[in-house]
């Protein structure tokens, strides 16, 4: 019982030790701030910066058109139609509180195009002063940089966390069960092997029309006939492990196999490392007929895994041999319940420097491939695609300066993150 | 050691071909139709006159060209598909009209009726052409036109409520009649397209045979075809064309890409080859100074700031090595480009040109053309250079620093060596290996890296080529670029992996292997 008051104090377990450990680095505190403010302004980007006022009476009915859109973006409702044609920038208001910047990104001033920051703008008051500058066709740098700001966060969030499944799942068995722990009945591995087949075609191929039509369509409905796919999927690959439960107990059925599942990994990895990502992503772009963001925010996902599956599974070549999976496994648990339950508990806290340093990785990616022109839809705004704008004009100095700062900026945060946590979990840094 | 690297060879060859299939599988659905697009850009402009000997001729030529980018071939050694799908439907040339097959085999599963259905189409369009009608008639020739129009959509529609608009269309202009003063001045009527009114029927049967006699169980049966080494997979690889007797087939001249024969470009028809061996010098040039200079100011730096550990001038430049390694270089790049390039800013600012490498005569001396080259390099070479030169100091100064901390420097220091003599013999020499294996990742950003630099600064290396092939489509030039940097990659893995261990003697391959 003294021990917790003692805990109460100071905190000495991994968590407390590695909070303590970062707190000490101000500058990775202040990143975390900046971070979280970036993700504040993602998450809130049409409140900030929007063309449709925040409230406004409008022919005497009131109106939230700001909130209504954000509710309808996420499905919930949709605008009211008289409100469609309405020219937000310039309509009669009876009474309005407008958004902070009353410029959506793609709203068109066009007595303002191509405003200086620094010049005097033709703007009624200070609120509608362009502040960091509009483009040829008057659209806001600041209002698109706010919503860029949705798109970085989003690249990160998305690519990485599809990178992480995929790495700490498929390091994980590598780095567990090695080359010589993962043993499969015979019968089962033969099962397993020709049921791969069977569930890749009923799965993926007879149905490959249905996704490739959900794809034209909108990349959330192929993700539902993806998931469908995967359910008969896993559906039809757990026909074998069934089959194989009574054909186990026969003696040539039941001889165990080995498989050398870290060979196979690492295999895949090298081949993956073996291409440019860049390279590979602009391949892809070019071969898809409508690339989109959120695909290539899936690519990046898909092609980035390979440093957390490398580091995890060095994480778990260490802790198998550790006496608390000994432990679990004399209590008769099974290899994955151990694996899950345990092993990887304990190795993901080294994984969030991998993924740190990942999102800034994917945040340069995307805003490189928008840069290029590559993979962006005409209505979507991001950092990148500002950037580019700059090679228009010369004279436009502020569509160089800005969104690279901002990129600049969202990156090096994320590596002084990561470099923050690797101090914090040194061991040789505990004091 | 030798075997070591043997076996890494050896080891190369899966890795190869995965990254071989995976590439022939994104020019395998990637859009559009080489042959046309070529066709299309060699004759312009003699179509359209609707000719019997035309249309013969350019379905001839379209067959032509196929065979002769072995496009005739089975895509693969083997193909699984469902049972509903014949095994010879590569032999439907054009790429848009299998495709359409393909759906409507996904649809009904019932090949012969498909293909019944398929050859009566195009038996309609056929008679259609040759149907005896006056050219100088135009209503008549305007329901011809019909017709052939709605055969064209035929080809590339599967969806029944279009496909039922074309019949609409095809049986108003087949069954219509036009009003025509025969010589004695009495108007009369008489249907044009009498004659092919069989075919249309015909048409029309075979499309109602083929709904109503669906198979659709068919289409859950697997089924595996082999097509053995004549495939589209195999000509790209190895060629068609035989490897040592002469070579006497018109048709079969594909070397192969291990022969060097990585196809024709689909923009100009310029062999790849000498595209990227064009573009290669340049991406090969710069990537030379780039790795030059940061190698050896990196290095030199990185070692310095470990040797002054602590002190402010190494605090100030970790600090700003850190700033310099997060910039993006797309970012310094516009800058430079918008500052320093133009008078808009002051005449003084325009220092550089804004992009391409000059224009160099042959009247200039040698020494013009360097300086010329170098004033347009200034620029590209310095957006390569800070980044990866940041990456490498802060990487000696780790390695650097975690040497230092060993017994045997301290014991190095405790003999009373010269610090100079410890710090460059004892601790250097074995802080190298990090930066060692950095080594193999420099190729692959050598050349994702020049996509951006050279589409900044308009330098016509491989990023430029790579970046152009993506935007026009270009896919063989592409996907020739995206296995030689896997190739490349591969080789610099094993590079390190060889200086790795002939800079460290603890480090022996064959030991570990045994």
């Amino acid at each position: 019982m003294s021990n917790k008051q003692n805990t109460n104090k100071t905190d000495q377990s991994y968590w407390g030790i590695v909070k303590r450990q970062f707190r000490k680095n101000k500058l990775a505190v202040w990143s975390l701030r900046v971070v979280y403010v970036i993700f504040f302004v993602g998450i809130l980007a049409d409140f900030f910066a929007n063309d449709k006022p925040l409230y406004c009476k409008l022919e005497g009915k009131t109106y939230f058109p700001v909130f209504r859109e954000y509710a309808a973006s996420l499905g919930l409702t949709s605008m009211q139609p008289e409100l469609l044609n309405v020219d937000w920038l310039h309509a009669d208001y009876e009474a309005v509180v407008r958004a902070p910047i009353p410029y959506s990104p793609l709203t068109q001033d066009w007595d303002n195009a191509f405003a200086n920051p620094t010049k005097k703008q033709d703007v009624k008051s200070w609120r509608f002063r362009h502040f960091l500058g509009s483009d040829q066709l008057g659209r806001d740098l600041l209002s698109g940089m706010i919503h860029g700001t949705r798109i970085a966060m989003l690249v990160g969030i998305v690519s990485m966390g599809i990178a992480s499944i995929i790495g700490i799942f498929l390091g994980a068995i590598a780095g567990y069960f090695g080359d010589e722990r993962l043993q499969v009945s015979r019968v089962r591995l033969w099962l397993n092997v020709l049921f791969l087949f069977f569930g890749w075609f009923y799965a993926f191929n007879a149905r490959s029309y249905v996704m490739s039509d959900a794809l034209s369509d909108s990349f959330g409905g192929f993700i539902f006939q993806f998931l469908i796919s995967l359910v008969i999927f896993t559906g039809i690959m757990a026909i074998p492990n069934l089959i194989a439960i009574p054909f186990k107990k026969l003696p040539y059925f039941g001889k165990p196999i080995t498989v050398p599942i870290d060979i196979i990994i690492s295999r895949a990895i090298e081949v993956l490392n073996s291409v440019p990502i860049l390279l590979l992503i602009l391949s892809i772009c070019a071969v898809v007929k409508k690339p989109s963001i959120m695909l290539i925010m899936v690519i990046i996902g898909f092609t980035s895994w390979t440093g957390i599956a490398k580091y995890i599974r060095a994480e778990l070549l260490k802790v198998r041999n550790l006496e608390y999976i000994e432990a679990a496994q004399s209590l008769g648990f099974s290899e994955w319940r151990i694996m899950l339950r345990h092993a990887i508990p304990n190795s993901l806290t080294s994984v969030l420097i991998t993924i740190a340093f990942g999102v800034a990785t994917a945040i340069l990616t995307e805003s490189s491939l928008s840069f290029l022109g590559i993979g962006v839809q005409a209505d979507v705004v991001t950092w990148g695609k500002l950037l580019n704008e700059a090679r228009a004009d010369v004279s436009g100095w502020w569509f160089a300066v800005f969104p690279g700062l901002a990129i600049f900026i969202t990156v090096t945060v994320f590596n002084l993150l990561g470099e923050g946590l690797t101090d914090a979990m040194d061991p040789r840094l505990k004091q | 050691m030798l075997l070591y690297i043997l076996k890494r060879v050896l080891y190369f060859i899966p890795t190869f071909f995965v990254i071989a299939l995976f590439t022939f599988l994104l020019s395998a659905i990637a859009p559009g139709d080489p042959v046309e697009l070529k066709l299309s850009s060699g004759m312009q402009g003699s179509e359209g006159s609707g000719q019997v000997s035309d249309k013969l001729a350019g379905e001839e030529a379209y067959r032509q060209l196929n065979i002769k980018l072995g496009r005739d071939l089975p895509m693969f050694y083997f193909t699984v598909t469902s049972k509903a799908y014949p095994d010879t439907l590569y032999r439907v040339l054009r790429k848009n009209e299998r495709e359409n097959l393909e759906r409507l085999i996904d649809q009904y599963c019932n090949w012969p009726q498909i293909s019944a259905y398929y050859k009566s189409v195009k038996a309609l369009e056929l008679a259609v052409i040759t149907a005896p009608v006056d050219p100088s008639d135009s209503s008549a020739f305007g329901k011809m036109k019909t017709v052939r129009e709605s055969c064209n959509d035929l080809y590339r529609n599967y969806d029944d409520a279009v496909i039922q608009l074309d019949f609409d269309r095809i049986k108003s202009a087949v069954t219509g009649t036009i009003m025509v003063k025969d010589s004695t001045g009495a108007e009369k009527q008489y249907q044009a397209l009498a004659a092919v009114s069989k075919y249309s029927d015909a048409v029309f049967t075979n499309y109602s045979a083929m709904r109503t006699q669906k198979q659709t169980s068919l289409k859950y049966i697997p089924a595996i075809h082999f097509y053995g080494l004549q495939n589209q997979f195999h000509r790209w690889l190895f060629g068609d064309a035989p490897w040592f007797a002469q070579n006497t087939d018109p048709n079969r001249t594909s070397k192969g890409f291990f022969r060097g024969d990585f196809g024709d470009s689909y923009l100009d028809s310029r062999p790849v080859s000498s595209i990227l061996g064009d573009a290669m010098k340049w991406t090969l040039m710069i990537n030379l100074i780039v790795f030059i200079i940061i190698y050896s100011i990196g290095i030199p730096s990185g070692v310095s700031l470990a040797v002054h550990k602590g002190t402010t001038y190494d605090r100030l430049m970790t600090a700003t090595l850190f700033v310099l390694y997060s910039i993006p270089s797309f970012w310094i790049g516009t800058m430079l480009i918008i500052f320093f390039t133009s008078d808009y800013y002051g005449n003084w600012m325009n220092l550089f040109p804004p992009y391409g490498l000059g224009k160099i005569g042959p009247e200039y001396t040698a020494w013009a053309k360097i300086s010329d080259r170098t004033y347009h390099l200034i620029l590209p070479i310095f957006c390569s250079v800070y980044g990866s030169f940041a990456y490498i100091s802060r990487q000696m100064r780790g390695g650097m620093l975690a040497v230092l901390r060993q017994d045997f420097i301290r014991t190095a220091f405790a003999k009373g060596l010269a610090p100079n003599n410890v710090y460059w013999k004892h601790a250097f020499r074995n802080s190298l290996i990090p930066i060692i294996t950095l080594f193999s990742s420099f190729l692959p950003a050598m050349i994702s890296g020049s996509v951006i630099i050279e589409y900044l600064f308009t330098i016509p290396g491989m990023g430029r080529v790579s970046y152009e092939s993506v935007v026009a489509r270009n896919f063989p030039v592409l996907f020739t670029i995206l296995m030689f940097s896997a190739l490349l990659t591969m080789a610099g893995t094993l590079l390190s992996d060889i200086l790795y261990a002939a800079t460290d003697p603890r480090i022996s391959f064959t030991k570990k292997e045994g």
